[in-house]
């Protein structure tokens, strides 16, 4: 029965992942994508994953939907009818995906006998025991990605850090809004005008 | 004979509440028109969370004797109960505000154009929060149906 | 028991994501997107007991708010086409 509804909710993943590629709307797209969190949050939860599923529910359903949101009201809703694809980039993607997949088979399978964590099993009574004494932290799993593991998560930091930076440096760092740069030039500022001839002109209405 | 009892309970409840959501869902899928579904789903949603909901924390209470999960449970429903009606009208709210027109039961539009079902929806609290707003949009209205009226 | 309304639910969650991809409207998707939010909570709730673990509600109890929230977040961008930086603040409230 596990078995079945992780199986369900992987193919509704896929299912919406398909849709979400398909559809034209991008508005449509960022609805799918708040369905897929939800889907994969569940799917963790019933593969016993709690702590990555609270994660998943709080950052890719509740923020990532709103800063989707937020960068879709700079933009319009429908996506270009696209060129044609260069066959550069479709052979660079089938071979990244390729290789992904190659990487995923070292990897134990769901439920394995054979799994590190199941060969060693002191480790994780160790990991109860002591790493209150050795390392501080009440949390066994803070004490285990900050200090046991603490190399691994030096390099994710560095992954989120560069792709972080390299979002900046598309973005540029120096574009402001027009709305932000207003009070350095503002008429009620320079000091010959009073403030009273800032008010001159007829607040904007809504609705118009 | 308690345990029969409290299992008999809990089964039914889940049996309502499987066949609540099902027929939701089958609403959901072939309802003709965007208010008749969402009609459909979100009465079949509160609705069959709150009977599935009441047959879990019968099931956490006497079978799995487990309070905690039995005030998660409830705390779901109650929030469930608010959150559920509060998005429905929302979304009727907002698509009568984009112009999306209900439909009779013969697939015929109930209002004559778009625009009619943008000034239904503001119209609504406009009149009891603003006069002048209430004023504006009736006279916005008696324009359209005089322009309407000339057409034909 | 737990068992017939997972697969109810199963069934519920595949119907409304049909709806989901075919809806005509936006409005159709998101009435859609919130009815299968709606679902998961139910079927992790009841997950949760068919494994004899109802300890995991938490996440149901976060996720039927965060579904609330996402939903109130897309038509509030409906309605103003914007998140609200300011342009329509003023009066609205």
């Amino acid at each position: 029965m596990e078995t079945l509804v992780a199986d369900v909710l992987l193919t509704f993943l896929v299912v919406i992942a398909v849709g979400i590629i398909v559809l034209r709307d991008l508005l449509a797209a960022v609805i799918l994508l708040g369905a897929y969190s939800l889907t994969a949050a569940g799917a963790f939860v019933v593969m016993d994953a709690v702590d990555v599923a609270f994660t998943e529910a709080a950052v890719g359903s509740g923020i990532s939907t709103i800063l989707f949101l937020g960068a879709l009201s700079f933009t319009k809703h429908e996506q270009k009818p696209r060129g044609n694809d260069s066959w550069v980039a479709v052979l660079f993607v089938v071979v990244t995906g390729a290789l992904l997949i190659y990487g995923t088979l070292d990897m134990p399978y769901y439920g394995s006998a054979t799994s590190a964590a199941q060969t060693n099993p002191d480790l994780a009574v160790r990991f109860l025991q002591q790493s209150g004494s050795e390392v501080g932290p009440p949390n066994i799993v803070t004490s285990v990605l900050a200090s046991y593991r603490g190399y691994d998560t030096l390099g994710e930091t560095m992954v989120v850090f560069a792709a972080g930076m390299a979002v900046l440096s598309l973005l540029g760092l120096k574009r402001r809004r027009p709305g932000l740069e207003a009070p350095e030039d503002a008429p009620g500022d320079t000091p010959g005008e009073t403030p009273a001839d800032a008010l001159d002109e007829p607040p904007t209405s809504r609705h118009t | 004979m308690f345990d029969l009892l409290i299992m008999a309970v809990s089964w039914i409840l889940m049996i309502v509440g499987c066949v609540f959501v099902v027929s939701g869902a089958v609403g959901l899928v072939r309802m003709p028109d965007l208010y008749t579904r969402l009609h459909a789903a979100s009465l079949t949603d509160t609705g069959g969370t709150i009977v599935i909901g009441l047959a879990l924390i019968i099931q956490a209470v006497f079978i799995f004797d487990n309070n905690m999960a039995a005030i998660k449970m409830g705390l779901i429903v109650f929030f469930t109960l608010f959150t559920g009606p509060t998005a429905s009208h929302a979304l009727a709210k907002t698509a009568l505000l984009c112009g999306q027109v209900p439909v009779d039961a013969d697939g015929k539009p109930i209002l004559d154009s778009p625009e009619e079902a943008t000034l239904l929806a503001r119209s609504r609290p406009a009149d009891y929060r603003h006069g002048e707003d209430a004023k504006r949009i009736e006279d916005e209205m008696d324009a359209l149906n005089k322009k309407r009226r000339g057409e034909g | 028991m737990f068992i017939a309304g997972i697969l109810a639910l199963l069934v519920t969650m595949a119907l409304t994501l049909w709806r989901t991809l075919l809806g005509p409207t936006l409005f159709d998707r998101l009435l859609a997107v919130n009815s299968f939010g709606t679902k998961t909570v139910l079927l992790i709730a009841v997950y949760g007991f068919m494994t004899g673990r109802p300890d995991f509600l938490d996440i149901a109890l976060v996720y039927a708010l965060i579904n609330f929230v996402g939903t109130i977040a897309v038509l509030k961008f409906f309605e103003y086409d914007d998140l609200g930086s300011g342009k329509y603040q003023e009066d609205d409230f």
